[in-house]
């Protein structure tokens, strides 16, 4: 089996736009397993309708949820409560979150609770205007997972182009070192 | 200002034969350069912004990568967009379309069984060395040595375009402003430069990418797209390793 490898520096003009290279970068806060319905639905925002404050909505505290919503600094603080943190037991029942506004239309999340756990969750989403044809599409086709930080073996690695300078550094350069 | 092509053939050919391949496939690329590259007063590219050549005098390549830009405009509903920065700048397509035509010319020449990444833009073709489908990692937006997802792909494209590596200088072309919402968005499919345009077109148009995105699975473009706060999503028929 014999195999073959070059890099050729210096051609094409794809990344002729770029200025600015930056190798690292401090981590996001990633979000772990956050029920996707409810995820997607927030878009931009983080889905604040947290299950556990959906029992105490009637305690307007943290009802002003468009307020909030907007600074998604606060997405990690949000993450952990959501599913347990309803220490005093939910009540059957089927809630509904306030509606929230978001660039891409209104979106309003619902929970059922059976048996003092959420059995189901749903939100309903634009259905006229220019977000009716980018909602619906993302929340079918597109599946909401983890983001992994994995370190596979690999042929080739693919990213936002990178120029000659910051190849040097790259995972790419890498496996062409060891296939030299 | 360039970038890096890595070639690699997995046929089982003579070396001679292999470094041949390379060579003309190095030849090809180089010239491309010379002929689009926005920052050669004398290429075509030049020569057509500065109306010294007329659409009639062009080139049946150049011709080519100016309608398929416009095609693209269209498609796209204007996000990909060849005048994003003022003057024509086909670069964002010249790319792909250029190592889909080395790849093409590699079979040609006998090559069933190779990976061309430019500058993190792939195209494979055939089985790899290992005899399995090629396996490509679609670079993690935020830990440059890691990977958020693994694909086992053959005789297909994979184009990433992120944030990452320009900062804000991702625009989109519609508004003018700063591409927001998005951080990385992968592209896999039949032709190069479509998915690398599509990718492109995703990041510009920020989150709403996502769902435009899965209008391209009938198409037979799959993906996958990380938004700037951590949330990652993929198609289902995403072609994920194992």
């Amino acid at each position: 089996m014999r195999r073959s490898t070059a890099a050729a520096v210096g051609t094409l003009t794809g990344a002729a736009l770029i200025v600015g290279v930056r190798l690292s970068v401090s981590a996001p806060a990633v979000p772990t397993a956050a029920p996707p319905a409810v995820d997607l639905a927030g878009s931009g925002q983080d889905a604040k309708p947290d299950p556990t404050k959906k029992p105490s909505s009637k305690k307007p505290a943290k009802n002003d949820a468009d307020d909030d919503a907007d600074d998604a600094g606060a997405s990690s603080d949000n993450e952990g409560s959501s599913g347990e943190a309803g220490g005093s037991g939910l009540k059957d029942g089927v809630y509904k979150g306030a509606a929230v506004r978001n660039p891409y239309g209104t979106i309003q999340v619902s929970i059922k609770v059976q048996g003092g756990k959420i059995t189901a969750a749903d939100a309903t989403y634009p259905t006229a205007g220019e977000s009716a044809t980018i909602n619906p599409p993302a929340v079918t086709a597109l599946k909401q997972e983890t983001l992994k930080a994995q370190s596979a073996e690999v042929n080739a690695v693919s990213g936002a182009t990178f120029t000659s300078e910051s190849y040097v550094k790259s995972l790419q350069a890498a496996i062409d070192d060891a296939n030299a | 200002m360039g970038t890096v092509v890595s070639i690699d053939l997995a046929d089982e050919l003579p070396p001679a034969v292999l470094e041949t391949m390379i060579g003309d496939t190095c030849q090809w690329l180089h010239e491309v350069d010379r002929r689009f590259s926005t920052y050669r007063d004398d290429s075509e590219v030049s020569r057509f912004r500065r109306r010294e050549l007329t659409l009639e005098e062009c080139s049946p390549d150049m011709r080519h990568v100016l309608e398929a830009c416009a095609d693209l405009w269209r498609e796209t509903d204007g996000y990909f967009d060849a005048y994003a920065a003022g003057p024509l700048d086909p670069s964002g397509y010249v790319k792909g379309w250029s190592v889909e035509i080395a790849s093409a010319r590699l079979a040609e020449a006998g090559s069933v069984r190779h990976c061309v990444n430019a500058g993190g833009d792939i195209r494979v073709r055939g089985l790899a060395a290992s005899g399995k489908p090629w396996r490509v990692g679609i670079r993690h937006p935020w830990e440059a040595d890691k990977l958020s997802w693994v694909l086992s792909v053959t005789d297909c494209a994979v184009a990433t375009s992120g944030t990452y590596e320009r900062g804000d200088h991702v625009v989109n072309p519609r508004s003018g402003k700063p591409a927001r919402g998005l951080r990385s968005v992968t592209v896999v499919g039949p032709d190069l430069a479509i998915a690398d345009a599509y990718a492109t077109a995703a990041l510009a148009m920020g989150e709403p990418g996502i769902g435009w995105l899965a209008k391209l699975v009938p198409d037979g473009y799959e993906s996958a797209a990380v938004t700037e706060d951590g949330r990652a999503f993929s198609t289902a028929g995403l072609p994920a390793a194992v």
